[in-house]
């Protein structure tokens, strides 16, 4: 019964290798659409790209094209914008929830978090109806990014929440007898502790709205994102230069994360990791 | 943040008023009114894309009166909760592995998890479909060995389904992720020593600990999948028009917003009732929540 | 012959290029109070998961009441075990946590209850059964994590630093009921702990740990009047450390140079004459003395089978039934003797001479010299 045992004093459980090999199909199933893309922006036909027809004319369209820059360029000012509105709500009520004991706790955490509990697509049009009929505001970048935002403050709410329920508050209060003011004592003690949720926050508020398709497309009138280009192009096939497209903002994405992964492996930054 | 101006003291209520106010007012702004708006227009009235505010329940009327909305919805109520279940089933292991095992690589681990966002959802179920789809990869090949197509996964509920998964399972995934980075793996050891079987300390202690965080994962599969647009649209075939089609047509399309509205209203009561359902299992003393604020 | 309750043979167990545990064989009787004392890092700890079935050994073989349970995972071993932090399940409630054991044995309802107010009354624990563990307090947590360690009465009790998180009182109450517990159920249990006086105060018997070996294993108070090395002499007691030389050997005893005197200690395992050695002398076999009454003056000086050291009393630690009396000798180094406070009338800046029987102490080679 002695669990799976390999050479002296090293064991790893066998659950540990059966989950190890769900997590391994799970990434299969995320990426293998993902390399089809990567892979289909080198061929001539994306509807059958089989056999490959090695040709770089997709990246030369989306080039030469204004469109996807610009679709891209809206797409990453949204996102941006999105994810540092949700972020530094988000801490405020994160930290607000965790550190004072106050009468409206139940209330701030049921407002931040409410907005998980309603669809994008109905956030969406609430919003659309609620600017074009009673605002009388026509949609632009800033309402889509504000629109965007009460997403992304629920998830970053929770990313925060999760992270930081166990830090200790005493140690701002120590640091504040020694003399630090709050702001000090903010960017001296707390902000170096719980950055990673902070990062996390603004990660998954930033992704999100990168592709939101529908909180954005009720809410941005006929400025183009990548999203809404894609929607908008489907009635004619995707065009290829959308392959290419996504291939370069995954090229970019993966580089940052075999970035990450030498600062973790050298251990030079730890992202918040202190052992187990 | 105005609360943690320094210069004369603050009373520890503003201090959580000006740190937790700004973002609450913007969700009243942001979320609550809008949603109220579309529950005063449902009563209202479209006519030639105008609304009138003449109150009426025909919206209503219609909604439940015709069979086709009916269709839809039971549809989409019925793919939501399978697709679900799915995510819960194939998400715990997998949660479950990089929080137990992950060490220094966790973080990583997880926004590999979230990385295939950045491709947008419309790419992703177009190269799904290049993959799977009647012209796809795996159908193709199949033909090309003499052995027949998987007609399954051609224009039909599961391949709508296996879409709605791919989309949202790493939601699921990273809200227990983060319900069992908190989970104190020590407690398991406790069981195993008084007696408990592996599984048996996963029913009694695990899975209860971090049902919360569970909850949250199911919540946030389901009410999208409920809501969903694009995948029925792209992978389900002519047979598989969801509630949240018909809905982004009336907003569209067809310019009826005030159906549109008693639709959205519809769709909130149906994601208000799953977390009615969910709300008296949520025990925060049972979950072992012991209040993080220390004064 | 009955089997003893617990026996290891030569178990090791290694951590990469660690051996936390390093082929160590023991015996613990049906009754004993056993204590494994050792600093943090000497692998007390580690060998108490082997025990726990938590650790599998990398060789050697663990038994429990004379069964082989190498391989047994911890749910089938029937130990209880006491954490350090408690380690309570936060969702279930003082009885829940309490009877978890038994319904893991698959207990019939009633029993289980019998068995929950016999072990609530034991530990005085009635009232609060229906409580969470995050409203006790540290000493009720404890008294849970002890009350769902016995209540299945198992083979065995281990416990992992159990009073570490109390306060200093708490302690020494709680010191005194675990031991009652013990010799009551007549359950061995193993006790694990880095605080020697805990050991001294519940155990039978002690083994020192140090680099995942056993350096004495013995009665308390074996351990505590003749210890076997340099390091369980400094462990386990109060001692004064004196480094010298040594000059003679007679018989049992050697004469030690010593700041300029001469000492006569106990002689050291295979040592000759001009040895460096390491002297410990406890607080408590001293006895300090204002100088002026016995006209002595002389440091070190051995008379009448007396060691005898003068100096000036530099600090008077009162401790309620004793008080540590500091002493710094000429040459810089201090004295601790701990005496009764009522005895003496010193005050700092006097001059005094501290006396200890020659012979006594424990004197020992000294390490990497």
């Amino acid at each position: 019964m002695s669990a799976g045992s390999f050479g002296f004093g090293r064991r790893v459980a066998p659950t540990a290798i059966i989950l190890a090999a769900g997590l391994v199909l799970l990434y299969v199933f995320l990426y293998a659409p993902i390399l089809y893309v990567v892979y289909t922006s080198f061929a001539t036909d994306v509807v059958w790209p089989f056999p490959l027809d090695f040709t770089l004319t997709a990246y030369e369209d989306l080039f030469a094209s204004s469109l996807y820059g610009e679709a891209l360029s809206n797409s990453l000012k949204l996102a941006f914008g999105s994810a540092v509105i949700s972020t530094f709500l988000a801490a405020g009520g994160a930290i607000a929830v965790l550190r004072y004991r106050s009468r409206r706790r139940g209330l701030v955490m049921f407002l931040f978090i409410a907005p998980l509990f309603v669809a994008d697509l109905l956030i969406g049009i609430s919003i659309l109806a609620f600017n074009a009929r009673v605002l009388g505001l026509p949609g632009n970048l800033v309402s889509a990014m504000a629109a965007n935002a009460v997403q992304g403050t629920a998830f970053g709410f929770l990313i925060i929440l999760a992270q930081l329920v166990r830090y200790n508050w005493s140690m701002d209060d120590a640091a504040m007898v020694f003399g630090a003011g709050p702001l000090r004592c903010f960017a001296e003690i707390t902000l170096p502790t719980i950055w990673p949720s902070l990062f996390g926050a603004f990660l998954i508020a930033f992704i999100l709205a990168f592709n939101n398709l529908e909180i954005t497309f009720y809410n941005l009138g006929a400025i183009p994102t990548l999203p809404s280009v894609a929607w908008g192009s489907l009635r004619f096939g995707l065009g290829p230069e959308l392959f290419a497209l996504a291939a370069l903002v995954n090229a970019f994405v993966f580089a940052i994360f075999a970035a990450m992964y030498g600062l973790m492996k050298t251990g030079l930054v730890k992202f918040g990791y202190r052992g187990q | 943040m105005s609360g943690l101006r320094s210069g004369k003291r603050l009373h520890p209520e503003l201090r959580f008023l000006g740190l937790a106010g700004p973002g609450a007012a913007f969700i009243v702004i942001s979320l609550l009114l809008p949603l109220l708006s579309i529950v005063v227009f449902s009563f209202w009235r479209t006519e030639s894309y105008e609304l009138y505010a003449d109150w009426n329940l025909d919206n209503y009327r219609t909604l439940l009166g015709e069979a086709a909305y009916r269709t839809f919805f039971l549809r989409s109520l019925v793919t939501a909760a399978i697709v679900t279940a799915i995510c819960l089933v194939c998400g715990w292991p997998v949660a479950y592995f990089i929080a137990r095992w992950g060490g220094r690589y966790r973080l990583l681990l997880v926004l590999l998890l979230a990385a295939p966002f950045f491709t947008g959802a419309i790419l992703r179920i177009t190269a799904l479909q290049g993959l799977l789809g009647p012209i796809g990869l795996v159908n193709m090949t199949l033909v090309e060995l003499g052995l027949p197509p998987i007609e399954a996964l051609m224009y039909t509920q599961l391949a709508s389904g296996l879409g709605l998964v791919y989309l949202f399972i790493s939601f699921m995934v990273t809200a227990i992720y983060l319900s069992l980075v908190n989970f104190n793996f020590e407690l398991l050891e406790v069981a195993k020593i008084n007696g408990a079987k592996p599984w048996r300390a996963f029913i009694e202690i695990t899975w209860p600990l971090n049902w919360i965080g569970t909850a949250i994962g199911i919540v946030l599969v389901f009410i999208p999948c409920l809501a969903n647009v694009v995948t029925p649209r792209f992978l389900g075939g002519p047979d598989a028009t969801s509630f949240g089609m018909s809905l982004s047509q009336q907003f569209g399309e067809t310019g009826t917003w005030a159906l549109g509205s008693a639709m959205g209203v519809f769709l909130f009561l149906a994601s208000f009732a799953v977390i009615l359902a969910i709300w008296p299992t949520i025990k925060l003393k049972r979950s072992g929540f012991t209040g993080a604020v220390q004064q | 012959m009955p089997n003893a309750a617990l026996e290891l043979d030569s178990v090791t167990r290694r951590f990469g290029p660690v051996i936390a545990v390093d082929r160590i064989s023991l015996a613990i009787e049906q009754d004993e109070f056993f204590a494994l004392l050792g600093p943090s890092g000497s692998g007390k700890t580690t060998m108490l998961r082997l025990i726990a079935g938590l650790e599998q050994p990398d060789e050697g073989q663990v038994r429990i009441a004379g069964e082989v349970v190498t391989d047994l995972p911890p749910y089938r071993r029937g130990v209880g075990m006491v954490f350090q932090n408690f380690l309570l399940f936060p969702h279930k409630t003082v009885a829940e946590n309490i009877v978890f054991p038994l319904r893991m044995q698959k207990m019939d309802r009633a029993q289980q209850q019998k068995q929950l107010g016999w072990i609530l009354e034991l530990l005085h624990l009635q009232g609060l059964e229906a409580r969470y563990p995050n409203e006790l307090s540290g000493g009720q947590q404890q008294r849970v994590a002890l009350a769902r360690g016995l209540i299945s009465r198992p083979a065995l009790l281990l416990l992992d630093e159990p009073l570490a998180n109390l306060d200093r009182e708490l302690r020494s109450e709680m010191e005194v009921e675990i031991r009652r517990y013990q010799k009551e159920l007549k359950i061995p249990f193993v006790y694990v702990t880095h605080n020697q006086e805990e050991a001294l105060t519940m155990s039978d018997r002690i083994a020192v740990m140090r680099n995942g070996r056993f350096e004495q294993i013995g009665a308390k108070t074996e351990i505590y009047t003749n210890p076997a090395s340099a390091f369980v002499a400094a462990f386990v007691g109060h001692a004064n450390r004196l480094d010298g030389q040594l000059s003679e050997i007679d018989g049992g005893l050697a004469r030690m140079n010593w700041a300029g005197g001469q000492l006569l200690v106990p002689r050291p395992a295979d040592a000759k004459s001009g040895d460096r050695v390491r002297y410990f002398i406890k607080h408590e076999d001293l006895e300090v003395t204002a100088a002026g009454l016995n006209g002595g003056g002389l440091n070190g000086h051995v008379a009448n089978d007396i060691n005898q050291v003068s100096g000036t009393l530099r600090d008077i630690i009162f401790k309620g039934q004793t008080a540590n009396y500091i002493i710094t000798l000429p040459q810089g180094t201090d004295l601790v003797v701990s005496d009764t406070p009522r005895t003496i009338t010193l005050k700092p800046s006097d001059p005094v001479i501290v006396r200890w029987p020659a012979g006594s102490g424990a004197c020992f080679a000294a390490e990497g010299a």
